[in-house]
């Protein structure tokens, strides 16, 4: 549904994003994360046809985005920074995207006034950051797009709120194949929704996988041995061993290994016990992010 | 129904598939009983449709439901025959499980004991 191919950027000297390759099937939640800077922000505004790209493809639906409205009309988008025209109430806005938007559900739009408890004849830029974004979704779940690109979403909003939020997200993905991408940094809520995630580095993609297998492909393992550890890495040759630490008789590691393959590893060394634990998404994030900071503190 | 656990290491899928074996094997849902559809149980747990999609479909293949095309899905009937080899193997797990205690001083009435509290 979304693709990138070989997306290029560059501003000035700086290159945002190197060949940047990301797909999003029809009907999935995508979370896209990465560090500060790795070019979250910089794909989105490829994927809503705000910036032009220097080389490779954007598409949606198959079709090109840049200067596309015919995609553009189905196409939600919150960015993270929100503007607003001056002196515009609620009610003016849901006018002004009722005419960008023929898809628009008034009666969807009075509902979800109700929900958030917003009164449409504010003026919109008194309004504080959260109640901004809840007035931004509102629109945006109004305008019924096919798509919904969202950078920070749940960024400033309330518990209470954040819930309404991804439950009415969740229920236009099952009732009408909506497609989401999200940019967070809150990854615990990440794990809860998405399906999908693509791992950005500096402008390229790290890692695209659906979240289950992601997670079935790395493991903590904590081993207790009855007196040390038995000495060196080698011994585990032929595993993908991403972190290993020793503290007293426990071997402490991160694999990125099938679990058979790991038990099979760890069982010749004869442990007292271990422990095979998945690796939550903000776990894998940042040993996948390690070495990273590594090279940089080098 | 059931709650999911956001900050369980379990994938989201598996809890699903465990949180109906748990409701059909304690005889809260009956063989014949409809399944909630995707779309309901994505919103009730306000979770993935599609990770509820690929819970059913492992439910499915381990035969506790089936599903008829335009009218949902439902509980099976615990399967007559066939299932001997699977509880055999489910059995051996257990086998396992005791050795593995025993091995860290647990005893065999504590075991037991354990099992009949259920």
């Amino acid at each position: 549904m979304i693709r990138t191919e070989e997306l290029t950027k560059s501003f000035d000297n700086l290159l945002a994003l190197d060949k940047l390759n990301l797909n999003v099937k029809k009907g999935s939640i995508y979370g896209l994360v990465g560090v500060n800077g790795s070019g979250k922000t910089t794909a989105i505004k490829h994927l809503t046809g705000i910036y032009r790209q220097d080389a490779g493809t954007v598409t949606i639906d198959g079709e090109s985005v840049y200067d596309n409205t015919g995609i553009k009309k189905r196409v939600g988008y919150i960015p993270d920074d929100l503007y607003f025209f001056p002196n515009y109430t609620i009610k003016a806005y849901a006018g002004f995207y009722k005419r960008l938007f023929k898809t628009w559900d008034d009666e969807r739009y009075k509902s979800l006034l109700r929900t958030f408890g917003l009164n449409d004849r504010f003026n919109i830029n008194r309004f504080s950051k959260g109640m901004q974004k809840q007035a931004a979704f509102i629109f945006i779940m109004s305008a019924m797009p096919d798509v919904m690109i969202l950078d920070e979403p749940v960024d400033g909003l309330d518990p209470v709120v954040r819930r309404l939020v991804i439950q009415r997200i969740v229920e236009d993905v099952s009732e009408r194949e909506m497609t989401v991408l999200i940019s967070s940094h809150n990854l615990k809520e990440m794990e809860g929704i998405c399906d999908s995630i693509g791992i950005l580095k500096r402008g390229k993609m790290a890692i695209e996988r659906d979240l289950d297998e992601l997670k079935s492909d790395v493991h903590k393992i904590q081993a207790a041995y009855p007196d040390e550890v038995p000495p060196g890495i080698e011994k585990y040759k032929g595993l993908n061993i991403r972190h290993i630490e020793t503290r007293g008789s426990v071997e402490i590691m991160v694999v990125k290994e099938k679990e058979e393959v790991i038990r099979r590893a760890i069982a010749q060394f004869k442990p007292l016990v271990y422990d095979l634990l998945p690796l939550s998404l903000e776990e894998i994030f940042i040993y996948e992010m390690e070495g990273e900071y590594n090279e940089i503190l080098v | 129904m059931f709650q999911i656990d956001l900050k369980s290491r379990m994938p989201i899928y598996e809890q699903v598939v465990n949180n109906f074996k748990r409701l059909i094997t304690t005889g809260l849902l009956k063989p014949g009983d409809r399944v909630p559809s995707v779309r309901e149980l994505a919103k009730a747990l306000t979770c993935n449709p599609n990770t509820v999609q690929k819970a059913f479909r492992e439910l499915e293949s381990q035969g506790y439901i089936y599903t008829v095309p335009g009218q949902g899905s439902f509980i099976s009937e615990p399967p007559a025959e066939g299932s001997e080899a699977k509880a055999e193997a489910i059995l051996e797990k257990i086998g396992e499980l005791v050795y593995e205690l025993e091995f860290l001083g647990i005893t065999r009435d504590k075991i037991v004991e354990k099992i009949m509290k259920g």
